[in-house]
């Protein structure tokens, strides 16, 4: 935990930073209160880089949590983000009713599932119950893609 | 009082009412059952289901799957040792044991009688201490408002856990993230980086969604072990009325601890069952028995997780404060639909927080009925293939984003989130200390403001006013006292650890 603190810490202070400098973008009307909207922003942003500061001298003085990390699976979580992204990326040209089931059956292999009939039930139930509370019964406009046309 | 009740009841015995508690006890039941699905993920899941709903069945609703999971986290908890949901932790000590014996029926029938009578005399307690204490927040103005804030931040340092730093981070991104949108004094827009998808702030709801469930998905998927299942038929012989009479010791035990544990801050369901468990076992006549099978063993955790049901509302109900992840998903809940917690609430929409009283008591008997048809059922939800699960639970997930406003940009923040509050949790970052700098920087910047407004400057407004100093010495105290408790800890075990280094 000792490195993954120090990393954290220098991000977080980048942030704080990038957050601060923000705050200047903010234009300050006439009508403002006395502390404005800027105030805030601006104490949490040094609340923020004060305890980064800590993070960091903390992981530098070896007084870290020195307790190992659980292993991650990085590649099926990495699987798991680029698939759910291409699926968010393709739902509005391709619809929910064609790219949802794609999108379950991938990730149920993804995961390691493999019986054809679970696999398509599962891709096509799911698609259909979720089709029908959410565009059915509360009327959420799902994108329809070329089935809408 | 009389005449909200009726309100309350007109409210909560309409047949969508009922219709959607049945609902959300038997989801609970079911997320509860099913294991990596705690009740506060089973709620954010519903989050978006509840938007058309008119806010006081919304919150019935959220209710009834709080109440269900926890019946449906000692389902797991006897069956697979692995508890469902936080609550359920004690019961896996004899819960297992009385499976492995043969006696899973008395195990999990015990938990559901216990656990109803526990949740029935919590909306008794709710509603004892709610309605008085709402009155005291009548007199409340942006002084005290934002000391209730600040304390309400405080409270971050007694559930951060050991690393106190990592929990004051998680509270500082939560309110950073919370100042994105249109200031609420100018009208200027904050942090928007110029397009138009953050003037109205981060969608709470979706950050909730994301934080909580989608976080503990992905760690499902990148780190966790292979579940355990149930290996064939189990005994769903119940236990008898004399079996019953003889907890009601371990469930008077689990009444109190239950509702002292909800009332503090940061106990929660998980730590009232823990110290139930081992008072009723003090108590007991056969404390012999408790870690092989003890029936008590589960009537007093049990009746205690079930009545923080209630008493964890109380804070968040009077003065809307979340003290667990539950309770900020019902805050959640309250904000999407434009109802404000606190004093206001009692007065204008009675038939809210009525209706919520009546619907909870109604809530219990219901998990009652459906937990006695879910035993046969609990061996399919439990022994549920995980992939399966994830996949069904992330599709779930991302529709209910798009459907917060139509659009893709809840469903990228959802993702974000998610990402965000896996690695939060990887790294030792507290995810409710985030949502709760998530859901009270706007009260505690807006009452900052507004009060510097009425004192023209002078900042002794928030020391001179009674209830705003109490409020603020107790924060104070809620802030340091773990630390203190931590420091005197760490110095009794230092002795103990350098003894051990040869």
């Amino acid at each position: 935990m000792r490195r993954a603190d120090l990393l954290i810490g220098i991000g977080l202070l980048a942030f704080a930073a990038f957050y601060f400098q923000q705050s200047f973008a903010i234009t300050v009307g006439f009508a403002a209160d006395r502390l404005g909207p800027t105030f805030f922003p601006r104490v949490l942003a040094l609340a923020l880089a004060g305890c980064a500061f800590a993070l960091i001298a903390r992981s530098v003085g070896g007084r870290s949590d020195p307790t190992p990390l659980p292993t991650v699976r990085i590649s099926l979580l990495l699987w798991t983000m680029t698939l759910t992204i291409a699926y968010v990326v393709a739902l509005s040209p391709l619809g929910y009713l064609i790219a949802t089931p794609l999108y379950l059956a991938a990730l149920v292999w993804l995961l390691g599932y493999r019986s054809p009939a679970g696999l398509a039930g599962t891709a096509l139930g799911v698609t259909a119950a979720l089709y029908l509370v959410f565009a059915r019964a509360l009327k959420v406009l799902v994108p329809l893609g070329p089935l809408g046309r | 009082m009389l005449e909200r009740f009726a309100l309350g009841a007109q409210i909560a015995l309409q047949p969508l009412s009922l219709l959607m508690m049945l609902f959300g006890v038997a989801w609970g039941i079911i997320g509860g059952a099913l294991p990596g699905i705690s009740g506060s993920i089973a709620m954010a899941l519903m989050l978006p289901l509840t938007f058309g709903m008119n806010p006081a069945v919304a919150l019935m609703m959220l209710a009834g799957i709080y109440i269900g999971a926890m019946y449906g986290g000692s389902i797991t908890a006897i069956l697979i040792r692995t508890p469902g949901t936080p609550g359920a932790a004690a019961t896996v000590i004899d819960g297992y044991e009385l499976h492995k014996k043969g006696l899973s029926g008395k195990a999990l029938g015990v938990s559901l009688i216990t656990g109803t009578v526990g949740g029935m005399v919590s909306v008794f307690i709710l509603v004892a201490l709610a309605v008085p204490l709402s009155k005291l927040a009548l007199a409340f103005g942006p002084p005290e408002y934002f000391a209730l804030g600040v304390f309400g931040l405080a409270l971050i340092s007694s559930f951060a856990g050991r690393d106190l730093l990592k929990g004051a981070i998680s509270g500082l991104l939560g309110l950073i993230v919370a100042t994105a949108g249109t200031d609420p004094f100018s009208g200027t827009p904050r942090f928007t980086f110029g397009g138009t998808d953050l003037l109205t702030g981060v969608e709470i709801v979706a950050g909730m969604i994301g934080l909580f469930a989608v976080s503990e998905m992905l760690q499902q998927i990148a780190e966790s072990e292979a579940w355990a299942v149930i290996k064939g038929k189990f005994s769903t012989d119940l236990p008898t009325w004399v079996e019953l009479v003889k907890l009601k010791m371990a469930m008077f035990v689990g009444i109190v601890m239950g509702t002292i544990e909800g009332l503090l801050p940061g106990g929660g369901g998980a730590i009232a069952a823990f110290i139930s468990y081992n008072e009723a076992k003090r108590w007991s006549k056969h404390p012999e028995e408790f870690g092989h099978g003890s029936l008590e063993g589960i009537a007093a955790p049990e009746t205690a997780n079930n009545v923080v049901t209630g008493t964890a509302l109380i804070p968040l109900l009077t003065f809307g404060i979340p003290g667990s992840n539950s309770a900020a998903v019902m805050l959640a809940a309250m904000m999407l639909h434009g109802v404000a917690p606190g004093p206001q609430l009692f007065e204008r929409t009675p038939q809210i927080v009525y209706g919520l009283f009546v619907g909870m008591f109604v809530a219990n008997i219901m998990m009652l009925v459906l937990g006695y048809l879910s035993l046969r059922p609990a061996i399919a939800i439990v022994n549920i293939k995980r992939p399966l699960l994830l996949a069904s639970i992330l599709a779930l997930v991302l529709v209910g984003a798009y459907s917060i406003s139509n659009r893709m940009f809840e469903v990228w923040l959802v993702l974000g989130t998610g990402l965000l509050g896996y690695g939060m949790r990887r790294f030792g970052f507290n995810i409710l200390a985030m949502v709760l700098g998530l859901v009270l920087g706007f009260l505690v910047e807006v009452n900052l403001r507004r009060s510097l407004m009425i004192s023209i400057g002078n900042p002794w407004v928030f020391f001179t006013r009674p209830i705003s100093l109490a409020l603020l010495i107790f924060a104070g105290f809620t802030l340091v006292w773990p630390i203190v408790r931590q420091a005197r800890e760490h110095r009794r075990m230092l002795p103990l650890q350098t003894a051990r280094v040869p």
